[in-house]
């Protein structure tokens, strides 16, 4: 009984990290040791042909954003452009805004990140008009 | 970056005088970060200093605790004569089944 929960716990948390986001698997991103491990490129490449779907709904894109941030890694500013932007196809400006609060969030103590991602993403913010949360005094209590 | 430092070297080149100390501006872009993996370099460093933490403090508590403790019993009961106990409770009559010698 210890051995299947600790199968369970195992199995969960692989699924947790390697979770495609189509959630129609390719074999390589399933959870298994063996099999070809996915480069960082890959993986940025997959979510920003996610994000890039021209027809993504909205439930895809909470999905996605939320799949994302359970990763242990800050996303990168061209898959999060892709997100804003399909922020933008879907007339969404507060989840626009909340991918900002939440890749701050996600530096957690590594306060460097955040300004670097902003400066990368202000020409799509700028195009976009999408506001920081900075700009818009949301971000203190 | 690169043309602020020539801008300076031309300006000491022509007016030697002077001189014009070439400063990093604020405009220059930040570098990218480490993204990923952080809370595995976060575990991987604070996971092992957890576990010994806590093995010292259980080895802490039982040499300073329970092994006094036991000993502390074992001590008591080495030289337990229970017979004269007994007779000592007896005479002070709180058996209901055998009374003091008294009565």
């Amino acid at each position: 009984m210890f051995r299947s929960a600790v199968r369970l716990t195992c199995s969960g948390v692989r699924s947790l990290t390697r979770t495609r986001p189509q959630f129609t698997a390719p074999l390589a991103a399933r959870g298994y040791s063996h099999g070809k491990q996915e480069t960082d490129e890959e993986f940025d490449a997959r979510w920003v042909t996610y994000f890039n779907k021209p027809d993504i709904d909205a439930w895809e894109l909470r999905k996605g954003m939320n799949t994302l941030i359970g990763y242990d890694l800050v996303p990168e500013p061209k898959i999060l452009e892709a997100a804003l932007r399909a922020c933008r196809r879907l007339n969404d400006l507060a989840s626009a805004i909340r991918i900002l609060e939440a890749v701050k969030d996600k530096s957690g103590p590594h306060k460097e990140i955040y300004p670097y991602l902003i400066q990368e993403l202000r020409p799509t913010l700028d195009e976009l008009g999408i506001a920081t949360p900075e700009e818009l005094g949301i971000d203190k209590v | 970056m690169d043309t602020s430092r020539r801008l300076g070297q031309t300006i000491n080149s022509v007016y030697s005088p002077l001189s014009v100390k070439v400063v990093s501006v604020m405009t220059m872009s930040l570098p990218k970060p480490v993204m990923r993996g952080l809370l595995s370099k976060r575990l991987r460093f604070h996971l092992p200093i957890a576990f010994t933490l806590s093995v010292v403090a259980a080895a802490v508590f039982k040499y300073t605790v329970t092994e006094p403790r036991k000993q502390a019993y074992a001590d008591f009961y080495k030289q337990y004569d229970a017979m004269k106990e007994f007779n000592a409770m007896k005479e002070a009559g709180i058996f209901e089944s055998v009374r003091p010698s008294g009565e």
